[in-house]
């Protein structure tokens, strides 16, 4: 089902960043995502996508870290599909993920489902490509004066006016689970620490050198850093262990980003409460994004943190799957009644737009924000 | 029993190994090795999970270490009349391919003297039903991470009282998207938030 209505014509990118760095209070709720799967914005329109979800993506790079022509050509395929939802749904930004020359493991599921799982890869948890220091040393890690942005650089003139480029960029702790294996990270987080260390500092130093060519570029409105630190009742592992091997090094990456005056938003799914006043004062987030209610309704995280940052999306994915339209607009009136209000929010799921989600769903969730902002006279 | 308490929690798997021997040559029954120190050891580990004084890489490393001295007493437990406190059936949904909630889940079970029948992942209904017939379990606990694969509880569920086995099983299940609403709504026994509530609910449904 293609979109019928935009959820607004013309995009306005410097209200968004405003917004996101809570420079206006006044002003209707924009909409913001993380990122929306190939099926969906297939569906949306009307256009071909060369992935069903975003994750079929993490074999983009071979094994020996090279990129084939059939990635190239997905790839190219990817930016123009972001473009045209960018374009139809009437995003503030257009949403580019740039190529990050880093093997990964997966594990794929394919099962057609009326309405459920199409296709779809997930992160394989016991097994990664690094078990040890031998296998790190031998690692064909890129190398970072090659590292370029031509994702960026091929969008750049095709974005709309008074649009930005938002950059996804996988986060060094996502990067050290995709590497290691989620098992084995957390095993050697205990029996050789050094080794997560020299891992972390890697990757820290691939995103520093990335980061600082793609933040410098004009087009670039702001940095979406996806970070996974927790699951449904902690963090994944110590507070402790974040706070000695991750945190700071999440600040030089953020400190890149504020060098070029763009913000910082960061995406981290699970409950990290105990993480939160480091990643707001030592990080120096501008913006955080991930709720599920579950964990922690994104209401209740907005009276603790608007003041400080902002906040972004909040409608959880198992409703924007399993729920009724109704049911979603109900749930998007509490959250803009109780988040739109102040500013610093900005609309949207609690996690992404998957390829699971129902893209009715998807759309009553943008049309009862604009109704909402109508009626507050907006 | 306490230096090997200790070894356990520190995720020494060669201390534990070597502890456990040497108790077994200084003639301590096996089951006596079993539950006062590998349970014990692995309740301790629950508990300080539970209460946030260790995370699951702790978790890991003890259950490596608990294992270590469970190799030890493995050639002698069948000769020594230990059983098992109970049987469990345990599975990840149909589609979904996560199971690190689930082995911890297997790992507090087992740590408390359950035999586990592990289905493993993306298992379907059938399957289920299937290794109730055969192993008889207590205890059914079923595991999704996704929002996509929750549905999948409902229809185990189904399945397993269309073949009229459900009178005989106490169902528990969990995962990041289900709460106590859904384990309500589909007629599960237990919602459990983590692996040591699992463990405490497995446990108590051997009394009834």
């Amino acid at each position: 089902m293609a979109i019928q209505q935009p959820f607004k014509h013309g995009a306005d990118f410097e209200y968004l960043r405003k917004v996101l760095m809570r420079e206006v209070s006044e002003g209707p709720v924009p909409i913001i995502e993380l990122a929306v799967d190939g099926d969906p914005m297939s569906e949306v329109t009307g256009l071909p996508t060369p992935f069903s979800s975003l994750l079929d993506m993490m074999d983009f790079v071979e094994s020996d870290g090279s990129i084939n022509q059939d990635s190239l050509r997905k790839g190219i395929q990817i930016n123009d599909l972001s473009l045209a939802f960018a374009r139809a749904v009437g995003y503030d930004y257009v949403t580019v993920i740039p190529a990050i020359l880093i093997p990964r493991t997966k594990a794929n599921i394919s099962r057609e489902v009326p309405g459920q799982v199409k296709q779809r890869s997930w992160q394989n948890e016991h097994a990664g490509l690094i078990p040890d220091r031998a296998a790190f040393e031998a690692f064909p890690w890129p190398q970072t004066s090659g590292l370029g942005i031509v994702s960026i650089d091929y969008i750049v003139p095709q974005i709309p006016e008074g649009a930005r480029i938002m950059v996804f960029y996988m986060g060094i702790f996502e990067d050290l689970r995709a590497l290691m294996g989620f098992e084995q990270m957390a095993i050697k987080s205990i029996r050789e620490p050094g080794l997560i260390g020299d891992i972390l500092e890697k990757l820290t130093v691939i995103a520093e050198t990335e980061l600082d060519k793609i933040a410098a570029h004009p087009a670039v409105g702001a940095v979406f850093y996806a970070d996974d630190m927790g699951f449904n009742t902690g963090t994944m592992l110590s507070p402790a262990f974040f706070k000695e091997w991750v945190i700071p090094r999440q600040k030089r990456i953020a400190d890149i980003v504020h060098k070029h005056g763009k913000p910082f938003l960061l995406h981290a799914c699970g409950q990290v409460d105990a993480l939160m006043e480091d990643l707001i004062e030592v990080v120096g987030i501008d913006g955080y994004h991930s709720f599920e209610d579950n964990i922690e309704p994104v209401e209740e995280f907005y009276r603790r943190y608007h003041d400080r940052i902002s906040v972004l999306g909040g409608v959880d994915v198992n409703l924007l799957t399993h729920g009724s339209r109704e049911e979603v607009r109900a749930r998007c009136r509490q959250i803009l009644d109780a988040c739109g209000p102040g500013g610093g929010f900005a609309m949207g799921s609690g996690n992404s737009i998957t390829n699971y989600c129902k893209i009715e769903n998807y759309y009553a969730m943008l049309d009862e924000t604009r109704r909402w902002n109508q009626e507050q006279g907006f | 029993m306490e230096a090997l308490k200790e070894k356990i929690i520190a995720g020494d798997e060669a201390g534990t190994a070597e502890i456990v021997q040497n108790l077994l040559d200084d003639r301590v029954e096996v089951e006596v090795i079993m539950k006062q120190g590998l349970i014990t050891a692995m309740d301790e580990v629950g508990d300080r999970f539970q209460s946030g004084r260790i995370y699951l890489p702790e978790m890991l490393v003890a259950a490596q270490a608990m294992k270590s001295g469970l190799a030890v007493l493995e050639p002698l437990i069948k000769g020594s009349g230990v059983k098992p406190i109970g049987t469990a059936v345990i599975g990840t949904m149909r589609g979904d391919l996560h199971d690190i909630g689930k082995n911890l889940v297997i790992m507090s079970l087992e740590g408390a003297g359950f035999e586990v029948v592990d289905l493993g992942m993306d298992v379907p209904p059938e399957k289920f039903v299937d290794a109730i017939t055969t192993h008889q379990p207590r205890v059914v606990g079923m595991s999704a991470l996704l929002s996509t694969t929750m549905p999948g509880m409902e229809q185990t569920i189904q399945a397993i009282e269309t073949a009229g086995l459900r009178d005989g099983v106490k169902i528990m299940v969990g995962g990041a998207p289900v709460n106590q609403d859904f384990a309500d709504r589909i007629g599960a026994d237990f919602y459990g938030k983590d692996s040591v509530a699992a463990k405490v609910f497995a446990v108590q449904s051997l009394q009834g």
